[in-house]
């Protein structure tokens, strides 16, 4: 499975993350070479078999009763309170 | 006073008849750290301020009472993945470079609740992310055994300080190999419990279904005492299970005559370092010799773990590492005009290319149409591995294996290539994905000196019967043959 610039822009927009002009060729490279290393296990038969999320589930999880806890988070120069300063979230009219 | 040559023990021996204090020690430490570190980089940030406040308070608790913990004025090294409440945490990454938590991981306070002290936090792969140290944001750390050379990842900083004196003890974080395979590079034990056992509260997540936290030490001994202070059932941890602590340190001087020993066949392969097999070889020799019944096994499923592990554990990241987007904490980045702008330009900027590259991967394994083909998939191939040693464990108490398939390699041998670091972990790898305990204990030194790891894996849970081979093993000279 090639991977291409385009492919890696799509990819790299979900995930938040900006890839420079130059790395792109490099790096679409790499994600190649290492998707088709993973194409290996296409050739399993997995039919019949549940995945494993996680070893040993706790299967019941302890509870505990709904306290809040109050802690001083660490802060940034953009907090005020309990309130984050950030750019504008919606860009378009 | 070299800490090279003094075990927990040892130097709680030295504090009891007053022949050194801990202060006196703390202090000589920071000394040493001032005249090598500058060279090795094996710490990131150092508490010497705390330090030498809680030396005062744990000499005066010396002198006064007798029932006090062999933990007492320990120097300990901690890997910076790991939170102390207002100890800069870096996690390796220029992302978190100035960040200090709020709070502090559960492992290290149960290690401060017996007085250990801490040194320091050590230098790893960035977010715990590399086979050798070299992905930190920050600089490569050395291997004491040979400066040229790794000291494995991404645990590597924490490996380090114990191979080199710089503490006597540390604490690491094990993904796929990060505590075991860096114990390997340099000569030093280090063990992953099972998951579960040590709670991950305080752990920055890496891949939640895979990490653990784990100890590096001189000794098996020191292994199964830090192991039951850090062990047990947190609730502040979801995933950590409620099964009771072990007493490891007691139960280690049991007899292991009749331990059936699986060797795995599909382990033993071309790619294994001549030196490297001939010395876990005559380890298992050994082990015959001291009384275990060894037998060959198969893990049909290995040649498919690492492509199984680097689709589970990139997945799990680039959700984990989403929360890196500078609104709340850590680096931010806001030349944008929109808060888009600022997710990408911080991220772009925070992170290293290995964290990229995994988020990359897992977001594309996550991605709508490659879904089943991915990562379900390899949750399906994960049941397959983890069956594998259900199987294996009905025949034999304990598989041995090589640790890594070579010594420490040199700085900057595998960078120019992901894929060639990545099977690296090929040995290491099978035990996150099934859940499963291993150790790394040294095994001899291959023909450049440098130090070779022999791996041992228990069943889940079963950590006293690794701890108590590794130990005879170790008591019959297998650390230095």
């Amino acid at each position: 499975m090639k991977i291409s610039t385009t492919d890696l822009k799509q990819v790299a927009q979900l995930a938040n993350l900006e890839v420079a002009e130059h790395e792109r060729q490099q790096l679409a490279e790499q994600l190649s070479q290492i998707v088709n290393y993973v194409e290996q296990l296409k050739g399993l038969d997995t039919d019949n078999v549940e995945p494993t999320a996680q070893v040993q589930i706790n299967t019941t999880p302890p509870k505990r009763k709904d306290n809040v806890e109050e802690r001083t988070g660490s802060s940034n120069t953009h907090n005020k309170g309990s309130l984050f300063k950030v750019p504008r979230v919606i860009t378009e009219r | 006073m070299n800490l090279k040559n003094l075990s927990i023990d040892g130097l709680a021996a030295l504090y009891r008849k007053r022949e050194v204090t801990v202060t006196e020690i703390v202090n000589g430490l920071y000394q040493e750290i001032e005249e090598i570190d500058g060279a090795l980089h094996v710490y990131l940030t150092n508490c010497r301020e705390s330090a030498l406040a809680d030396a005062q308070k744990v000499d005066k608790i010396l002198q006064t009472e007798d029932d006090v913990s062999p933990l007492a004025g320990i120097p300990v090294a901690i890997k910076d993945n790991m939170a102390i409440s207002g100890i800069r945490m870096t996690c390796g990454s220029r992302i978190l470079e100035n960040y200090k938590p709020p709070y502090t991981a559960t492992a290290v306070e149960r290690l401060k609740k017996m007085g250990a002290i801490i040194i320091g936090k050590t230098n790893l792969d960035e977010f715990a992310m590399g086979s050798s140290t070299e992905n930190s944001g920050f600089f490569p750390t050395r291997n004491p055994k040979d400066q040229d050379r790794v000291p494995g990842g991404s645990s590597g900083g924490s490996a380090a300080s114990v191979a080199a004196g710089l503490s006597v003890v540390a604490l690491g974080s094990d993904t796929g190999g990060s505590i075991r395979q860096p114990a390997s590079f340099c000569g030093v034990v280090g063990m992953k419990p099972t998951y579960g056992r040590v709670s991950r509260y305080g752990l920055v997540a890496f891949a939640s279904s895979l990490d653990q936290i784990g100890p590096f030490s001189k000794t098996v001994r020191e292994t199964a005492r830090l192991l039951e202070i850090i062990s047990g059932f947190d609730p502040y941890d979801s995933t950590s299970v409620n099964v009771p602590t072990d007493d490891w340190l007691s139960s280690i001087d049991g007899g292991v005559s009749g331990a059936r020993i699986g060797i795995p066949k599909e382990y033993f392969v071309k790619g294994l370092d001549p030196d490297v097999k001939d010395k876990v070889e005559r380890g298992i020799q050994l082990l015959e010799d001291i009384g275990c019944r060894i037998e060959e096994v198969s893990l049909p499923h290995t040649e498919f773990a690492i492509a199984t592990y680097y689709l589970i554990a990139t997945a799990e990241a680039s959700s984990n590492l989403a929360r890196y987007d500078g609104v709340r904490f850590g680096l931010r980045v806001s030349e944008g005009n929109s808060l888009q702008e600022m997710y990408r330009q911080t991220r772009m900027t925070g992170f290293g290319e290995e964290v990229k590259r995994r988020i990359l991967l897992g977001t594309y394994a996550l991605s709508a149409g490659y879904y089943d083909a991915y990562y379900l998939k390899a949750q399906k191939v994960r049941t397959l591995i983890l069956r594998d040693f259900q199987e294996a464990f009905k025949k034999v108490d304990l598989i041995v294996t090589p640790t890594a398939p070579t010594t420490a390699f040199k700085i900057g041998e595998k960078t120019g290539n992901p894929l060639s670091m990545y099977l690296s972990d090929i040995f290491t790898i099978t035990c996150n994905l099934a859940g499963l305990p291993g150790i790394s204990v040294p095994c001899g030194k291959d023909s450049f000196g440098m130090p070779v790891g022999m791996q041992l894996i228990g069943n889940h849970f079963r950590e006293d019967q690794i701890l108590q081979t590794a130990h005879k093993f170790e008591e019959a000279g297998g650390f230095e043959q």
